[in-house]
């Protein structure tokens, strides 16, 4: 066993789950890889198996937020002193995931963020995204106190802390915003690095045109939810 | 005939309907409370409507029946907030085991894998 585990939510992937560990072996080879099966109806556990990950078959879907926390909850039980979080969709590089790893076993933070904002990246988005990330990123600056750049990257890796925190509550849906004030709020420090993002290959953003208005109301809800919650909530271990 | 006649026959028929329900053990107890709660006041109110005339001229409503319709209507949404409360509390726990299983199965496939490994030795050794 090594000490860091990728988790991979996967629902209904058996086309792209294998290439995506084959890759993520390729460029980080001392890790181990789990894939959540979030109640796929194809051959994804299969496949990734032959790949040569642990695989969790779910057998109801239970969305990105309960999906992922199987694996911090698999991470937490197993021990794993790392977890990462990586796109499969190929937006992220696995390339850079040494580098990631090698901030965080540095202690650089309780959470390492691959971001695209903090140099000049390859990426570009639309206009309306954009002033959707800088108004997210506006609140999560008030709330934590420090600039993040990137508040919606998926690109993540984490510590020993993190895991536990995330085994114990993990937002149900987008909860990548949400996470970064709840990691502040346990006194858990966020440290940004430089990632290339590249296009999406395959599949389209979770959040479409219809979606961005309660996207943007309930991330915002939640980050305010967070700042009244002060301390720690029932059931919620403190850090 | 007038409206607190038929809000009482409405509270007793109402009130009858939830008690079948939990002797029947369809209903739990704790979720039959506010029920209980809502029908007991209707009927005692309906029956007792003159009460409802100062409390009425206080709040400056005109017609006191819409006083009942009022209570009736604040009783439904408590009932509302706290089933949504309920329905949280079941969502947060049927995801937790739903991730509980996945585990065990996965811990399941594993040892079964690797017993069936230690079997393949013993039959080939």
């Amino acid at each position: 066993m090594n000490d860091a585990l990728v988790i991979i939510p996967a629902l209904n992937e058996e086309r792209s789950v294998a290439d995506v560990i084959r890759s993520i072996f390729h460029s980080a080879p001392n890790v181990d890889i789990v894939v959540i099966s979030d109640g796929s109806t194809d051959n994804t556990a299969h496949v990734a198996r032959g790949a040569g990950a642990q695989v969790i078959e779910l057998p109801v879907n239970l969305g990105i937020g309960g999906a992922m926390q199987t694996g911090y909850r698999y991470a937490f039980d197993k021990g794993y002193h790392f977890a990462v979080q990586i796109d499969a969709d190929g937006q992220h590089d696995p390339a850079d995931l040494p580098r990631l790893l090698d901030e965080a076993r540095q202690h650089h933070g309780d959470m390492v963020l691959g971001s695209r904002y903090v140099q000049k990246t390859a990426y570009r988005s639309s206009r309306s995204r954009r002033a959707g990330m800088i108004l997210l990123a506006t609140l999560v600056r008030v709330a934590v106190g420090y600039p993040i750049h990137d508040t919606t990257s998926g690109y993540r890796v984490v510590n020993d802390r993190v895991i536990r925190l995330f085994s114990e509550y993990y937002p149900i849906d987008y909860p990548e915003v949400e996470v970064l004030v709840l990691l502040h709020r346990h006194k858990l420090t966020i440290h940004e690095i430089p990632v290339e993002m590249k296009e999406r290959q395959a599949g389209v953003s979770s959040i479409t045109m219809f979606k961005s208005g309660y996207y943007m109301l309930k991330v915002s809800l939640a980050i305010l939810l967070e700042i009244l919650r002060k301390g720690s909530v029932k059931g919620e271990a403190r850090s | 005939m007038n409206v607190f006649v038929i809000v009482a026959v409405f509270a007793i028929v109402f009130l009858v309907a939830v008690i079948d329900l939990m002797r029947r053990r369809v209903l739990m107890e704790q979720y039959s409370l506010f029920w209980l709660g809502m029908g007991l006041v209707l009927l005692i109110l309906s029956i007792f409507h003159q009460w409802l005339n100062p409390l009425a001229d206080v709040l400056k409503i005109a017609y006191p029946p819409s006083l009942l319709f009022l209570i009736g209507f604040l009783f439904l949404f408590g009932i509302m907030l706290h089933l949504t409360v309920v329905l949280s509390r079941l969502t947060m726990r049927s995801i937790r085991l739903v991730q509980e299983l996945g585990m065990v199965k996965a811990e399941l496939k594993t040892l079964q894998m690797q017993h069936d490994l230690t079997e393949d030795d013993r039959h080939v050794n």
